[in-house]
């Protein structure tokens, strides 16, 4: 990866985080580069979710040290919301089901917000709706989920749908994938990674978080980090993926112990 | 002339007759002043008042004012003015009269004050399938505005009275008014009533008195938004058949006591009851809903069902919810419950994590928990009213906390 500070659209710089008393995130150090996708892949535990959520500011996090920027402007104290409005999406693993919240007027108003925070002109119901209709189509969702609860009864492939739309829509800078694939079947999948690779404008970073390499099938990634117990052990291309599914990660924290100890 | 309620503390019905300065009583006024010396004034131990702080108002010194009635204009609402009616539409009797609809069981000393008060009420004559508007508009201070209201409907008729409130800028005012509802056979009556209060312009007692006939439907949905004082106290007697739906939303901020403290008698067979209660308390309010329902023995294959939900968004609020079921048979399907909780945190998060700020993200949860109760109201532009008059108690609640 270059060096180049104006390459970099997320740095997170040693950063060390809890949850409750325990510690998940010890020293963690990535850089993200514009238009690139990166993905990082690690054993249950090693803190996947928790550098997501880290990232976008959830409140289970207390972020001890370390910094995390953005553009290159700190984002460790900004709200959830800043956070968004700057331009970071996170696609939840597990979105959360929230009954008597219409689905197009929480994606209409998160929409708004973001033209809003742009200096951009709010749209009105009717063009709102011609623009989701479009990505609607191409995601295969069906026209009614539009107008239920946000969430509420969608199946698991329904559900991550939706998290695409919405970033389709929000039409952020930064796009964190937490196990997007969970819970997908085939046509799923192959439906949501549509819709992401075509987030892909060169410019646009994705990281993409995975215990499994079937999404990196579908959605190609240019850099491979591995996380283990709360830090970044090995960063390489793509080829990595073979050598991962073939030894684990345990031969790549063995090499990891070897080249320090040398 | 001024009055402090609390003078009327122990005394006996002459000495009340004295104070209050009333000459001749109508039967009415005499049945009424029986019961509220044998009731005696509220305190904070009493139970339909233990929570509502009602002593303050009854230790303040308030003008009694003088009724008298003025033409009524046409228009198309009715309008109330500081106890007067001062337009109504056309078509529509409204009147004054003396009161024939006294209940002499009702739990309320308050409600027999106010019928000691008013020896004329003003009587709505629902005719047909009416809708009628009825805006309530307080703009004296430091005043007692009593009076009270007998509403009639038709037999076979399904009329609504949409019902809200407005003041002027005035101070320390206690308004103490209410329905006496006699719902005609077959026929279904529908109240819904929006208040919104912000500061302490005027407390409020509303004490009701509905009397459902057989197969007759009463409809009732209350949504009482924002801050200061007010509690609503209801009696319901239902006859054979019967049906009570009663649904009541509080928003309440800042350090508002308000709510609902009502008796449901089943009196006849296969009546059927349903009251819902759903509370969102910011602030240091308190929250009340104190609902008995009562299954006499006449009541057999009564359906009785009663739930509260709250929802605290500060640590300092509180909700006294008292559902309760007191029942004299065996043949009859009966259910109540509480619960209360916090807005989810996970349900916030999401929605700020997709750039919409707290107080949205908040305002959009509690809506979401309040519309099940909004969308009863069977016309959509009064529930869009009520959603926005929602919407304002809630923005002025944040805003007050951001200034401050």
């Amino acid at each position: 990866m270059s060096n180049n500070k104006n390459d970099k659209i997320l740095e997170i710089k040693d950063v060390h985080a809890k949850i409750g008393n325990k510690e998940i995130l010890k020293g963690l150090n990535l850089d993200l580069e514009p238009g690139k996708v990166h993905a990082i892949m690690g054993p249950n535990g090693a803190g996947k979710s928790t550098l997501s959520k880290t990232i976008v500011g959830h409140y289970d996090i207390d972020m001890t040290d370390g910094d995390i920027t953005y553009k290159g402007k700190s984002i460790k104290d900004m709200e959830p919301e800043e956070r968004a409005l700057e331009g970071i999406f996170l696609s939840f693993q597990h979105p959360v089901e929230i009954p008597g919240v219409n689905n197009a007027y929480f994606l209409r108003t998160a929409v708004n917000a973001k033209r809003k925070h742009e200096g951009k002109e709010e749209l009105n119901a009717a063009e709102f709706l011609r623009e989701m209709k479009k990505y609607l189509e191409l995601l295969g969702m069906k026209s009614d989920m539009i107008s239920r609860s946000l969430n509420e009864g969608f199946s698991g492939g329904e559900k991550k749908r939706n998290e695409i739309l919405q970033m389709m829509m929000l039409e952020p800078d930064v796009i964190i994938l937490d196990e997007i694939d969970s819970g997908l079947d085939i046509d799923a999948l192959r439906a949501v990674s549509e819709g992401i690779n075509r987030m892909k404008d060169g410019k646009r970073t994705f990281l993409v978080i995975t215990h499994y390499s079937r999404i990196l099938d579908y959605i190609k990634p240019d850099y491979i980090h591995v996380l283990k117990d709360g830090k970044v052990i090995k960063t390489a291309g793509p080829e990595l993926v073979a050598q991962l599914e073939e030894h684990g990660y345990d031969k790549i924290e063995d090499e990891k112990n070897e080249a320090e100890n040398k | 002339m001024k009055l402090k309620i609390n003078s009327l503390k122990g005394k006996s019905p002459e000495e009340i007759v004295s104070i209050l300065g009333l000459k001749e009583l109508l039967p009415s006024q005499q049945n009424a002043l029986e019961r509220f010396v044998e009731l005696g004034l509220p305190t904070k131990k009493s139970e339909e008042y233990r929570y509502f702080d009602v002593e303050p108002l009854l230790e303040k010194e308030y003008e009694l004012l003088e009724y008298i009635p003025k033409p009524i204009e046409e228009s198309d609402h009715v309008e109330i003015v500081d106890g007067v009616v001062t337009s109504a539409p056309k078509g529509l009797r409204v009147y004054y009269d003396n009161c024939d609809a006294l209940d002499l069981e009702h739990f309320d000393p308050m409600y027999y004050l106010g019928h000691l008060l008013s020896p004329r009420v003003i009587k709505i004559d629902l005719d047909g399938d009416n809708d009628v508007e009825l805006i309530h508009r307080f703009t004296k201070s430091n005043a007692l505005i009593n009076y009270r209201i007998v509403l009639f409907n038709q037999a076979n008729r399904h009329a609504t009275l949409y019902e809200s409130f407005e003041s002027d800028n005035i101070k320390d005012t206690l308004a103490l008014y209410g329905y006496d509802m006699h719902i005609m056979p077959d026929s279904t009556l529908s109240v819904v009533k929006t208040q919104s209060m912000y500061d302490d312009r005027y407390a409020m007692i509303a004490s009701h008195r509905i009397n459902v006939d057989k197969q007759a439907n009463a409809i009732l949905k209350t949504f009482d938004l924002g801050g200061d004082k007010a509690l609503q106290l209801i009696k319901a007697d239902l006859a054979n058949y019967a049906h009570v739906e009663a649904g009541h939303l509080l928003y309440l901020n800042q350090a508002a006591k308000r709510g609902t403290v009502s008796k449901i008698v089943h009196k006849g067979e296969h009546a059927t009851s349903n009251q819902e209660a759903k509370n969102i308390l910011d602030g240091n309010a308190r929250g009340i809903f104190d609902a008995l329902i009562k299954v006499e023995n006449s009541a057999k294959w009564t359906k009785a069902h009663q739930n509260s939900k709250s929802i605290l968004l500060h640590d300092d609020a509180y909700m006294a919810a008292k559902p309760q079921l007191e029942i004299y048979i065996d043949e009859l399907e009966a259910s109540h419950g509480a619960t209360t909780g916090q807005l989810d945190k996970k349900q916030l998060f999401y929605l700020q994590s997709r750039g919409i700020d707290y107080v949205e993200a908040r305002k959009m949860l509690v809506m979401a928990f309040a519309k099940t109760l909004i969308e009863t109201v069977k016309d959509t532009r009064h529930q869009e009213r009520i959603q926005k008059a929602f919407e304002e108690a809630f923005y002025a609640g944040h805003k007050e906390k951001k200034d401050k």
